[in-house]
């Protein structure tokens, strides 16, 4: 077993996001919840044996370096998951941001947030037709899509599922 | 301050969470770890006050004051997830009296499907459920039983009894759960107590030895 107690780096970040330098690395594909863990264990996707025991404070991240030696160079890619994406209609009002705020906040469930869309996860495509009922006073204002991608709450809106 | 790693088991009402930390703790202790217990409920420390009485004072596992209850009122999994300080506080004065503990394990008060534990609390969540409430338990999903790390499904000799097919249930944890692992156990006859066991000892753990024997070699 591969002991980790601390990522060395960050694929999309300074000297590693020259992606020339990643291309052979191992994959360790975990899901976001996954990665909220201190200890984890996990094999790579070319089976190598990883532990995880973080140091205090520590988080994992999407793209994090695990090992760069010449054994091993593995790295942390966040699986994609299933969520809806909400985009608000142009000329839309306050009310209707606010609304769809309180709906979506009343499930508890974290948010990302790009210019004109709201993105969160759901657990089934079910869901879909839920939501839309919820947000029945406001759907002539809203365009809902489900899709499968890496999903990034946003850092006030990361809280837990009910 | 030292982390001691902690397993946090959460589940329905009678579905044996705290009849598998009793299963559990012998069957680590055999193996020389050391684990202390917390077991939060909503109103009483019953099942605090038996696991400690059972464990602690007639077998003599662990120290009485190594079984803590807490009656967390409320809503169960408000203890366990959005606010945890009740069990960090005594987490924190576990781990800075006893750093020779190998593990801490915490029972969820009875709690419906959607039970899970705060990152921040539990390092590894089993999520037990039991074969009385029907075989269409494990593919009616909820965030427990498709999030956990490791799903127990308990009460494995009364499927008969209850019409539950337990072929059935195993298909459909095996779908829903897709490659992580879940195990059928019987928690009264002490059946499957040994997987539940390793999976702690190698996802947890990570296969260190006990810290007792581990102080016991750097000695010799």
């Amino acid at each position: 077993m591969l002991k980790v107690s601390a990522p060395v780096g960050n694929i999309f970040l300074d000297e590693w996001s020259d992606s020339s330098k990643v291309g052979n690395f191992e994959r360790l594909k975990i899901s976001r919840m996954e990665m909220e863990k201190r200890i984890l264990r996990r094999r790579t996707d070319r089976g190598t044996d990883v532990g995880l025991r973080l140091d205090s404070g520590t988080r994992l991240r999407n793209g994090d370096i695990l090992a760069v030696g010449d054994d091993h160079q593995i790295v942390v890619e966040q699986l994609p998951e299933r969520v809806i994406t909400v985009r608000i209609k142009t000329g839309s009002s306050k009310e209707t941001m606010i609304l769809l705020g309180h709906i979506i906040g009343n499930r508890h469930r974290p948010i990302a947030i790009q210019e004109d869309t709201v993105i969160f996860p759901i657990y089934a495509n079910s869901e879909k037709k839920v939501f839309a009922d919820l947000f029945y006073d406001i759907i002539d204002h809203l365009e809902l899509t489900v899709e499968d991608r890496v999903f990034s709450p946003h850092s006030g809106a990361d809280v837990h599922g009910h | 301050m030292v982390h001691i790693p902690r397993v946090g088991i959460g589940g329905p009402v009678g579905s044996g969470k705290s009849m598998l930390i009793e299963r559990l703790v012998p069957t680590l202790a055999q193996n020389g770890y050391s684990v202390s217990i917390i077991s939060n409920d909503v109103i009483s420390k019953e099942d605090a006050d038996r696991m400690r009485d059972n464990l602690a004072t007639k077998r003599g596992l662990l120290p009485e004051n190594l079984v803590i209850g807490l009656a967390t009122g409320g809503c169960p999994h408000t203890a366990v997830r959005e606010d945890p300080s009740m069990n960090l506080s005594v987490i924190e004065e576990m781990e800075a009296e006893h750093p020779d503990l190998d593990l801490i394990i915490i029972e969820s008060g009875g709690d419906n499907i959607t039970t899970t534990f705060s990152p921040i609390l539990a390092d590894y969540f089993i999520y037990i459920i039991d074969v009385a409430g029907g075989d269409k338990y494990p593919r009616k999903g909820g965030l427990g039983i498709e999030s956990c790390d490791l799903l127990v499904i308990n009460k494995i000799d009364l499927a008969g009894l209850v019409g539950a097919d337990l072929k059935v249930m195993e298909k459909d944890a095996s779908r829903i759960r897709r490659d992580r692992p879940f195990e059928f156990i019987n928690c009264r006859a002490n059946e499957g107590i040994t997987k539940v066991a390793k999976h702690i000892i190698h996802d947890v753990l990570l296969d260190a030895r006990p810290k007792s024997e581990i102080r016991q070699r750097a000695r010799s």
